[in-house]
């Protein structure tokens, strides 16, 4: 027999599109809240500066027990099943995606528009920053358009960055600071950056990570968490397309089924597991799988991907004052009228590469303590590396699919996900164009410091992936509304990362959690 | 060296120790494939840096022996981004690297007729120089470090006091530092050319 666990809103995940759908909910109405996380919790806040010692000294994983051993597919995916899901090892880098995005079939004759604009959203953009405490420097206004200002002042950009933005003006591309979820000013109880540079794990609590709000929550009393417990099926009401319940098992009790029943389901499991969990929950009257009438779950799984280099430049430059911020210019995401279609943004760091010490010289000859020194100063003295990179839109197609892999279990035996990503014919006509043009921008800015480039590179990874139960207002080539309702079931709703039309030329987390808020404001009306 | 400069060493190889966690790995007194002291130093001689002194270099050294008696081996990595595999690191080097210290004795016994610690620094580096060249010309990470020389080597550099001296610059990388600063030049170590 079940054990049966009853609530308002079931939400399925524990990520960060779930703490966001968590806390508007919990603020806004007097619904209970059911959060239901497969995995368990890993390194507190208190424990993250001995993990990160060890991450520095030694690479380990500063976040302990943070996946289950089987539970993984094939294809880009992110390992992190936890409270807190991959946000807890996030940079927190936190743009938003440009109005263009939202709109590129009709602006420039590729891909898709969403069934929203950029100003639809806009206020939950703003939410969404406020709610993890966005650090941000406003841009242009015509690159970076906001209603409000950004919560808290800008990172300060280093000795370093100064430089290197002297030279970005005087090449003409304006650029300013990343945003990013960590904290300038206390922020909800969370301490102020140190500037500790180990934003994979931080050790004062100044990045966002989604376990902070879990853990408000909590002590509100206003959720039940139910961790460690992977739900393997969603259950239809008998005669009814409404969702009765989900059903799964606690890691410790994998013969005691246990039952949640609510009037409201959201599937908060990211890029990966939403629509696995949609296409494993097949039943008779949905064969292909849980909202898949038109066979849309699982398709169009979309990221961007990113040219990037490493640029010589002819000035003395301090590697390590601070690695974690830098400078991004959203100037190509709005290029006004194109010829042909290539929208982009740049990213600029300090960098070591090259500038590092070494074991021996060009020609083999091996250098011992003093001179090893003598070397690294004579690299370092009057020359300095930058990394540039620019993430570019990839047109999404319905051949880029997440589907069941029989050859690959859990040890539940459930068939685990398989995502063979692929990009739409339009971005491989142009990757060319693409290339040769982003190189070219890319050997400009160096020249322009009376640099060079050291090295290029392409990379064909789909960055900040979604995708699978993508938003529109035709459920024939959708699976959501623009609120995240499926088509198929009124009491269930998707959100978040699975939800994207296309992924833009920016980090997508902002985004995910900014259409994870847009969906609250549905859900909560019950 | 000024005075304040070795004082900025001290206090820089300290936190080079910070980084250095206990675990459950046994004590290098404990471990029948303990690093020999007096060898590890010799190599110390070799490879690091002569400017930090004799009491800089020692400090690098102790930094190293505590940093290998907390290493795990095969200890769960960092996740690469989007990569949904579970990476570890390698197996336990350092019984590789204990053998290696009694066999840099034999060899120089053999070849000088003396041990390791007992020949000059020129002689330790022929010894050695086969084995850190195989390894070049980048440093890798100490853990995967094939040779202990090149483990030692490399874990200094990649220290933050080792970055600090190669500029001249009090630069601190992955300390806490605060955010007040970050825009200045960092300030010249005391007593170094910058
Ligand atoms: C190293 C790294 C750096 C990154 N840096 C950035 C950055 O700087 N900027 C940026 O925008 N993005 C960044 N990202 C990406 C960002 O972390 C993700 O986009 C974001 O965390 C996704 O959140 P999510 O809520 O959609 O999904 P997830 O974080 O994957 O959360 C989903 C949760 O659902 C749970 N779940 C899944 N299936 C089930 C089930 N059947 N039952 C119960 N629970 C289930 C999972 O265990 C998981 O915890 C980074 C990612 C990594 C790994
Ligand atoms: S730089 Fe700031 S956000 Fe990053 S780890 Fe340090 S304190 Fe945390």
């Amino acid at each position: 027999m079940s054990q049966v666990i009853e609530s308002d809103v079931c939400i399925i995940g524990g990520g960060i599109s779930a703490a966001m759908v968590a806390e508007r909910l919990a603020e806004r109405t007097e619904a209970s809240i059911t959060v239901v996380e497969a995995g368990g919790r890993t390194a507190s806040l208190e424990e993250r500066t001995a993990t990160r010692a060890r991450m520095l000294a030694y690479g380990e994983n500063p976040y302990p027990n943070d996946h289950i051993p089987g539970q993984t597919g094939t294809g880009e995916m992110y390992q992190s099943m936890v409270l807190g899901g991959a946000a807890m090892h996030w940079g927190g880098a936190v743009p938003r995606y440009s109005p263009e995005d939202f709109r590129v079939r009709s602006l420039y004759g590729v891909g898709y528009d969403w069934p929203i604009s950029f100003d639809d959203l806009e206020p939950y953009y703003q939410e969404a920053e406020e709610r993890m405490g966005v650090a941000g420097e406003q841009g242009p206004p015509e690159y970076d358009p906001r209603s409000k200002p950004y919560p808290m002042p800008p990172l300060p950009l280093s000795w370093n960055l100064e430089r290197m933005r002297e030279w970005t003006d005087a090449a003409g591309i304006p650029f300013w600071t990343q945003p990013w979820a960590r904290n300038t000013e206390p922020w909800q109880g969370r301490n102020v950056c140190q500037r500790c540079d180990t934003c994979a794990v931080c050790p004062t609590g100044a990045k966002y990570t989604p376990d902070f709000a879990f853990d408000r929550l909590l002590a509100a009393a206003r959720i039940r968490l139910q961790d460690r417990t992977l739900i393997r099926s969603l259950n239809l009401a008998s005669g009814s397309d409404r969702i009765e319940s989900a059903t799964g098992f606690h890691q410790d009790a994998p013969d005691q089924p246990l039952e949640f029943r609510a009037r409201t389901f959201v599937l908060a499991a990211g890029h990966s597991w939403s629509s696995h969990l949609l296409l494993l929950s097949a039943n008779s009257r949905f064969p292909n799988g849980l909202a898949n009438s038109t066979d849309n779950v699982g398709r169009y799984m979309t990221g961007h991907w990113f040219a990037s280099g490493f640029i010589e430049l002819p000035m003395r430059l301090y590697p390590g004052i601070f690695p974690n911020n830098s400078l991004l210019s959203h100037r190509f995401a709005s290029p006004g009228p194109l010829d042909r279609y290539l929208r982009h943004d740049i990213r600029l760091w300090e960098s070591t590469v090259g500038r590092e010490a070494r074991l021996a010289t060009d020609d083999g000859r091996v250098l011992w303590g003093d001179e090893v020194m003598a070397d690294w100063r004579a690299r370092t003295r009057s020359t300095a590396t930058a990394r540039i990179r620019s993430y570019y839109d990839v047109i999404p197609t319905p051949d880029s699919r997440l589907t069941l892999d029989p050859g690959m279990r859990n040890a539940h035996g459930d068939p685990m996900p398989r995502i063979d990503y692929a990009a739409g014919q339009a971005t491989l006509d142009l990757e060319p164009h693409t290339h040769e043009t982003l190189l070219g921008r890319f050997d400009e800015l160096a020249r322009a410091a009376g640099g060079r480039m050291m090295s290029t590179r392409a990379s064909r990874l789909f960055e900040h992936p979604g995708g699978g139960c993508r938003m529109g207002d035709d459920p024939a080539t959708s699976v959501v509304d623009r609120w995240g309702r499926t088509h198929d079931h009124e009491n269930l709703f998707v959100v978040g990362a699975p939800t994207i039309v296309s992924s833009g030329c920016a980090n997508g987390t902002l985004t995910f959690c900014a259409l994870s808020l847009m969906a609250a404001e549905e859900i909560a009306k019950g | 060296m000024a005075e304040s400069r070795r004082t900025f060493l001290k206090q820089s190889a300290a936190t080079v120790a910070v980084v250095s966690l206990p675990s459950c790995a046994p004590t290098a007194a404990e471990s029948p494939d303990a690093l020999v002291p007096a060898t590890l130093r010799a190599v110390g001689e070799a490879v690091l840096p002569e400017e930090l002194g004799a009491d800089g270099r020692e400090r690098a050294v102790a930094a190293f022996e505590l940093w290998s008696e907390g290493l795990e081996p095969v200890a769960e990595m960092a996740h690469p981004y989007l990569v949904p595999e579970t990476v570890f690191t390698g197996p336990d080097p350092r019984p590789g690297w204990a053998a290696q210290l009694s066999g840099l004795d034999i060899e120089s016994g053999k070849r000088f007729a003396a041990s390791f610690g007992e020949v000059g620094v020129p002689e330790r580096r022929r010894i050695l120089e086969p084995h850190v060249r195989r390894a070049g010309p980048d440093f890798g990470r100490p853990e995967n470090a094939a040779h202990i020389a090149v483990a030692l080597a490399a874990h200094f550099f990649a220290s933050p006091i080792a970055t600090d001296l190669c500029y001249g610059r009090a630069i601190a990388k992955q300390q806490c530092r605060g955010l007040a600063g970050a825009g200045d030049e960092p300030a010249p170590l005391p007593g170094a050319a910058s």
